[in-house]
């Protein structure tokens, strides 16, 4: 699982152009949105993006997408038991 | 003001203003269920030409986009009876993506670039001024009606053809898509149950005289920024309501019949919508929306709307607001269910899209008349900076790049070799002198050019203001629209084994960002336009900039031109320009 958090803290880094910012930066508890990050509303849709085309997870459901995205913790789970790649 | 002489829709429903009309009073709706079109996964509704319909269209030697507004727009000069072949003629084309459906057969070809496509139109129309696309988002229709307004009353032409046209393809679909902003089935503006857009083909044409006729008539036009999100409207609708408070002001209210709102019946924008109207003070005014006939035709609407709502108020009919049931929105707007009737003479036109753009026009039928004088207005160049790949000036005088973080300004000694060059030198440019927005690095490279080139064009300023402001507008020119994010777009869609739409990119799709991000990163509320014209042209840049001080807060603008072709052909030359004579 550590592994994957890490490499999802690379994922969500180059996918969102978060230049300046370390996976050491990301606390993997913290809410991704509405922190230091700022993310916004393009990067949630980003996210789902990535997560389709990397583990192969179709997220249909919006309003779905806010409970996976509450950590790097959070996503890292919701993918190791949804993952189908 | 500036009258109407006559006008055209083409749109699957008709090819006639008449017939459009005719189908949309009967609650007739173009919208049709699509599955697996142009190889897109998810089915989606949109409003498109069948294949006989574009067969009837096409025009030899011309694209399905360019054949579609040039039959337009030559319908409504045909009835105008005017020659459009002297010096008083301009010609302004309105569109979000043009000749898009292009890039998938040739990506490197100029043939994609909006000012191509205007070009030829203008030419077969023969109209011999150079023709103006504006490129404003889904606002771009009522922002062409505003220029044309503005570029009438100002004298420098007696008569403006205003056609605003979009066709559909993978391209547009798949981006809008990738927003979740598409309902798969037909659209509910202001609904409870509303669930996103459908997209939709059209065009329609104004032709406008300077010279007062008993007609329809512009009064006023305004646009705003909410210096809020490139993508997302502002939730308590800032932009729009200064807009609408911009146009109807001392205006009797009793005197509009409705308000024709966007609607586009996304969650954001139909919400926003009905805050702003009230905010602005007219809920008790019927608000329809006409995307449940027609989809959203991006480009068009904003002529196709105007021109359906004066059919509408001549026939004295407020047009229902087909897909409407039950109001799904904070703002207490009264939305028009049903067909009703009305003998008042007045509208507003309202719309709102990406970069955070938000325009509103006036329009009514035979208003008071007064012979009006042509308005100069002059102004003066403050700062100046320039960026291409070879150097940066500011005011004139080259700068360093690299190194540690400074601020302006950096006297340099002689000429200074640049060492950064190419796409990086916005990089060396962004870490030198600003290096406190790191929004920077999710941007495009036209977005990114303008931020920096903005960034040192208000440090040479030197009163950076980080309170709103209304009175600063931003208004840009180039040739080659949006290229590099459409490419890169395009990269994410091309392979069906690798098809994964980006949202992030495909919001760059659209070249007026530039200017929401600039508003943004600065907070200014005031005018966002953008334009495109076929060579860098400094008189017609300049004639666009002064009528553009018609704005009744504009008082400054950072203007100029803002291009970038590929990382080795780019060029920014903007300025901030201040109202002499006010």
């Amino acid at each position: 699982m550590e592994d994957l958090v890490l490499e999802l803290k690379k994922e969500i880094i180059e996918a969102l152009n978060l230049e300046d910012v370390t996976p050491e930066d990301i606390d993997a508890d913290a809410p991704l949105f509405g922190s230091g990050l700022g993310l916004d509303s393009i990067d949630a849709l980003e996210l789902i993006v990535l997560i389709e085309k990397k583990y192969g997870i179709k997220l249909k459901d919006p309003s779905k997408s806010k409970e996976v995205f509450m950590s790097v913790n959070i996503m890292a789970r919701f993918i190791a038991e949804n993952r189908t790649k | 003001m500036v009258y109407r002489i006559a006008d055209n829709i083409i749109s699957p429903l008709g090819e006639t203003t008449e017939q459009n009309y005719l189908a949309v009073k009967d609650g007739r709706s173009a919208l049709c269920h699509y599955n697996h079109q142009w190889d897109i996964p998810e089915p989606f509704t949109a409003s498109l030409f069948t294949d006989a319909q574009n067969e009837a269209l096409a025009v030899e030697g011309l694209t399905r986009f360019e054949s579609l507004a040039f039959t337009s727009a030559k319908k409504a000069i045909e009835a105008s009876k005017i020659n459009v072949s002297g010096a008083n003629v301009v010609f302004i084309l309105s569109t979000t993506k043009g000749n898009i459906e292009l890039i998938f057969s040739d990506r490197e070809d100029t043939a994609i670039y909006p000012g191509t496509a205007a070009r030829h139109i203008a030419e077969r129309l023969g109209i011999k001024t150079k023709p103006i696309t504006v490129c404003n988002a889904c606002i771009s229709g009522v922002s062409a009606l505003v220029l044309a307004l503005r570029l009438l009353e100002a004298g420098h032409y007696d008569y403006a053809v205003v056609c605003g046209a979009d066709v559909q393809n993978k391209f547009t679909v798949s981006g809008f898509q990738s927003l979740k902003a598409i309902s798969e089935n037909e659209c509910r503006p202001f609904d409870i149950e509303r669930m996103g857009l459908n997209l939709g083909e059209a065009a329609a044409t104004l032709v406008l005289s300077r010279q007062p006729v008993d007609s329809w008539a512009i009064e006023r036009g305004a646009v705003r920024n909410d210096a809020f999100h490139i993508s997302s409207p502002s939730k308590n609708g800032d932009g729009a309501r200064m807009a609408l408070n911009a146009i109807v002001r001392d205006t009797d209210k009793e005197r509009l019949a409705f308000i024709n709102a966007h609607g586009t019946a996304t969650m954001f924008n139909d919400q926003m919508e009905s805050v702003a109207i009230t905010g602005a003070g007219l809920g008790e005014i019927p608000v329809n929306a006409y995307k449940g006939y027609f989809g959203h035709t991006l480009g068009a609407a904003g002529v196709l709307e105007t021109v359906l709502s004066m059919a509408a108020a001549d026939d004295h009919t407020i047009l229902a607001t087909r897909g409407f049931e039950e109001r799904g929105v904070s703002g207490k707007v009264q939305i028009s269910a049903q067909n009703s009737t009305t003998d008042k003479c007045s509208f507003v036109k309202m719309i709102s899209g990406f970069g955070g753009c938000n325009g509103a026009i006036l329009v009514s039928r035979k208003p008071e008349q007064k012979a009006e004088e042509k308005t100069v207005r002059n102004f003066e160049t403050k700062h100046r900076v320039q960026i291409s790949p070879s150097a940066i000036l500011v005011d004139g005088q080259e700068i360093e790049v690299g190194g540690e973080r400074s601020a302006l300004p950096l006297a340099t000694e002689g000429t200074q070799e640049v060492e950064v060059r190419g796409k990086s030198l916005l990089t060396a440019i962004y870490k030198r002198y600003v290096d406190d927005y790191p929004k920077f690095y999710k941007m495009d490279p036209l977005s990114r050019l303008g931020l920096v080139a903005t960034e040192l064009l208000l440090q040479a300023e030197g009163k950076r203001r980080d309170v709103p402001s209304e009175d600063r507008a931003v208004i840009l020119f180039n040739r080659s629209s949006s290229i590099q994010a459409d490419q890169k777009y395009l990269d994410s869609i091309a392979d069906p084994e690798d098809y994964f739409p980006s949202p992030s990119v495909f919001v760059y799709t659209l070249p007026n960002i530039v200017t929401g991000e600039i508003a943004m990163r600065n907070h200014y509320h005031g005018e966002t336009s953008f334009y495109i014209i076929d060579e860098k042209n400094d008189d017609l840049m300049n004639q666009t900039l002064s009528a553009s001080f018609a704005d009744i807060k504009t008082k400054s603008m950072i203007g100029g031109w803002i291009d970038y072709q590929d990382d080795s052909h780019f060029e920014a030359d903007i300025y901030i320009v201040e109202l002499t004579n006010h």
